[in-house]
């Protein structure tokens, strides 16, 4: 799998770079802010562009902004946002422009190799990774009597959990221990009691799952 | 309470000044010329040079010589600087002086000759020039030089050739001045003077109207009947001369009309006087008025009802800051010098109260200037207090505004260096723990430089977190107090920094942090901009002041524009009701001061 890397800051660009060649990817160019990313996008031709969100020249959202221009001109390009802030809207946003290799991660996850590597395949296979303190967040909030996901049990919640995150049933399965099948099941239920129209796509679920919670 | 205008013009009134010895003279010498006029004419009747065959002719004639002389005494008396009043009473004797050509006698005759055509020069003079006494502009100043050629060198040179009997009337005594009689010159110098007087006539309409079209309301209602007098008198000449000019034989009703048209303008002149003596009684009424305050009554619309002018505006001295401020607090601009606007200060007790900015017509009647602003003393002084009270108000909710503004600003810069230094640099650590990780099962002997290296890029993160901290409060400030923290600050000072102290114990907080800042601040922009070699920093408490002083020997010229940074300590050390000065000299260094009460 081939990578780019956006950051304006030198330490983290070199240092991902690093774990990425660890990890066993091919790292095809660096890029300190969006225009030399889309520059080397458009050159190199990447399976997942990796992008920090604040970058010259406002320290804002260049980074969220990029991404999406690499959405439209090159869908192919999975992309993987790294941010040191989480905001559910972010995310959303993100979401919105396409499911299908998207991700949006808390800059700190790259720590743990393991995880970067499988978030980078996901991604780069046009799955989506949301990060779990956005899921948490979005969750999380307070919710009214009638909330339907105050409906749902303690296991189905931790896997709608799982699914906003952008994991497939196989994926749920191994984390918590349990059969697909049964995984399905819990799907299944989850969707009637939220009224969500069932999606057989793994990916496109994480958008209306996560739109949903957004919505509450 | 004194008064003194943005003009250096001296300020007397009226009462201050005695009537001269000069004065009574000319008063008694224009009665005595009335008198001698009104005999002559009852005496011997008009020979219809310069009085037509009218009722009332002779009573008209001395009254307007007297008007003329008693306007130029009153102006003498009130505005001596404006040389308006010689004007007027040269105009009033060479009025009585050209009556003089209906005496019998031939030497009385030849000076009323002599002296007749004199009035029309001063009397051009007096209607361009009113109210302020000087001629503007080059038409006008020509157009009076050319009247002035033609009624002295002109008239005599007229003189020098006219027959009397023939020129003048067949019962005149003898022309003096004749040398020879030619009929031609005669004739032909007096189309000069017929045609001349109508260019000038007109060209002075022209202008009069003009100035009219410019004039602000207040100049207008200032010239309104002298103007009026002056266009009438002008149109008067021109339709009597160009009837004499076509041939008509000098009707009576014109001569008549032209007669009573020049009679107005000394009218006009007493009126305008008059006019302005009346306004000055309106100050009674205006005291009145202040005196009693409703709420929220305005002082200035009662004093622009007393001058008569509704563009008046007030600012009232704001001690503090040097400077005029509204009622509602806001600064008050003063008017350039040139423009139409005039600025009277009021003072009490030889200090500004307030400034009246008002129309420049104003000038020309300074009388009712100073004594509304006299009457409007007292009012005004209360205004002030409550204007003062406002603009403080005003300043401190800007203070307040910028207080939260750089409140922000620092949080943003706080997030900012957070941000960008120890998360990223923790990031970076846990990279590099993620690799190492990674590396020790199968290849430990790689993965131990990645964790020395780990180990001193923490050391580094630390480091900055730590300066951080620092830079959001010095900690050392509340434990130790302001003495050691300031020799901290110096000691850390990229220049070189001497450090006086006198001070003993602690000082409440706030005092403490904000003289900390002031020195930290001064420090920085001295190391930044100045080019200074050393720093001297003193700081003394003594007598209930907490004085701290930064002094570089650098380039100076620094805080005149009240950066940023400087506006910001300013705002800290006035909450704490302190003061902050920045001596700046270029070239001479920059001197930052600031005092705290600390008592």
């Amino acid at each position: 799998v081939r990578v780019v890397v956006a950051d304006d800051a030198a330490l983290l660009r070199e240092g991902l770079a690093r774990l990425l060649l660890e990890a066993g990817f091919e790292v095809a160019g660096l890029a300190a802010d969006a225009d030399a990313l889309l520059d080397l996008v458009e050159q190199a031709r990447p399976d997942v562009a990796i992008v920090d969100i604040r970058m010259p020249p406002t320290h804002n959202d260049e980074g969220l902004r990029a991404a999406k221009l690499i959405r439209e001109r090159w869908p192919d390009v999975g992309i993987l946002v790294l941010s040191q802030h989480v905001h559910a809207g972010y995310a959303i946003e993100l979401l919105s422009a396409g499911t299908e290799g998207v991700g949006y991660l808390l800059k700190e996850r790259v720590s743990d190799l393991a995880e970067l590597a499988s978030s980078v395949q996901r991604v780069g296979a046009g799955g989506s990774v949301l990060d779990p303190t956005v899921v948490t967040q979005l969750v999380g909030r307070r919710r009214e009597a009638d909330d339907p996901v105050k409906r749902l049990t303690e296991r189905e919640r931790e896997v709608l959990a799982l699914m906003a995150e952008g994991r497939s049933n196989k994926a749920i399965a191994e984390r918590l221990f349990v059969s697909e099948y049964t995984v399905e099941k819990h799907v299944g239920n989850i969707f009637t009691t939220l009224r969500l129209p069932v999606s057989p796509d793994d990916h496109r679920r994480v958008l209306a799952v996560v739109a949903f919670l957004n919505a509450q | 309470v004194g008064i003194s205008t943005a003009e250096t013009r001296p300020a007397t009134t009226a009462a201050a000044r005695g009537v001269t010895v000069w004065q009574i003279a000319t008063a008694v010498a224009g009665l005595l010329a009335g008198a001698g006029v009104a005999w002559i004419l009852s005496r011997h009747g008009s020979n219809s040079f310069g009085v037509p065959k009218l009722p009332f002719a002779v009573p008209v004639v001395v009254l307007v010589g007297w008007s003329f002389i008693a306007g130029g005494l009153l102006y003498w008396r009130s505005r001596p600087e404006n040389h308006l009043w010689a004007v007027l009473i040269f105009q009033g004797f060479a009025w009585f002086g050209s009556m003089l050509n209906n005496s019998p006698n031939p030497v009385l005759f030849t000076i009323g000759q002599l002296v007749y055509p004199w009035q029309y020069a001063s009397g051009l003079y007096l209607i361009l020039s009113f109210p302020s006494g000087r001629l503007r502009g080059g038409l006008a100043r020509a157009m009076v030089a050319i009247a002035i050629f033609l009624v002295t060198v002109g008239n005599l040179f007229w003189l020098l050739f006219a027959d009397s009997h023939h020129s003048m009337c067949r019962t005149c005594p003898a022309n003096l001045l004749e040398v020879t009689r030619d009929d031609a010159v005669v004739v032909g110098v007096f189309y000069v003077f017929r045609i001349s007087g109508i260019v000038i006539a007109l060209t002075s309409i022209g202008l009069l109207a003009l100035r009219w079209r410019r004039a602000s309301r207040a100049q207008r209602h200032a010239v309104m009947p002298v103007a009026v007098a002056g266009v009438v008198a002008f149109c008067a000449l021109t339709v009597s001369y160009g009837a004499r000019l076509a041939g008509a034989s000098s009707p009576n009703a014109l001569d008549a009309f032209a007669f009573y048209a020049a009679a107005a303008v000394p009218v006009a002149v007493l009126a305008v006087l008059i006019q302005r003596r009346l306004a000055r009684g309106a100050v009674a009424g205006l005291v009145v008025e202040l005196g009693e305050p409703g709420p929220g009554a305005d002082p200035r619309a009662a004093l622009s009802r007393a001058l008569g002018d509704p563009s008046l505006a007030l600012g009232y001295w704001f001690a503090a800051e040097s400077r005029y401020v509204d009622r509602n607090g806001r600064p008050v601009e003063l008017p350039e010098a040139g423009g139409g606007r005039r600025s009277t200060v009021v003072e009490r007790d030889g200090q500004p109260v307030a400034v009246l900015i008002h129309d420049a017509a104003l000038e020309h009647n300074a009388g009712l200037v100073e004594s509304v602003s006299a009457a409007a003393g007292l009012a005004l002084q209360n205004e002030r207090l409550q204007a003062e009270l406002r603009a403080r108000l005003v300043e401190l909710q800007a203070s307040r505004a910028r207080l939260v503004e750089a409140t922000d600003a620092e949080r943003r810069r706080i997030e900012r260096d957070l941000h960008d230094g120890t998360q990223q640099r923790l990031v970076s650590i846990a990279m590099s723990l993620g690799l190492a990780e990674a590396k020790l099962p199968a290849d430990p002997e790689h993965a131990k430089p990645i964790v020395a290296e780990t180990r001193t890029a923490l050391a580094v993160a630390l480091a900055e977190l730590r300066d951080l901290t620092q830079g959001i409060y010095p900690t050392i400030l509340s434990e130790r107090g302001l003495s050691a923290a300031l020799d901290e600050l110096c000691s850390r000072s990229a220049l070189t920094a001497h450090l006086r102290l006198f001070l003993d114990g602690r000082l409440p907080i706030p005092v403490e942090t904000a003289a900390y800042y002031v020195v930290s601040e001064a420090l920085t922009n001295a190391a930044k901009h100045s080019r200074a070699a050393e720093v001297r920093v003193a700081a003394s408490c003594s007598n209930g002041i907490l004085t701290v002083e930064v002094a570089d020997d650098g380039v100076g010229g620094a805080g005149n524009g009240r950066g940023s940074g400087l506006r910001g300590l300013a705002d800290r050390v006035e909450a704490l009701d302190g003061r902050l000065t920045v001596s700046s000299p270029p070239g001479r260094g920059t001197t930052l001061r600031a005092e705290f009460p600390c008592g």
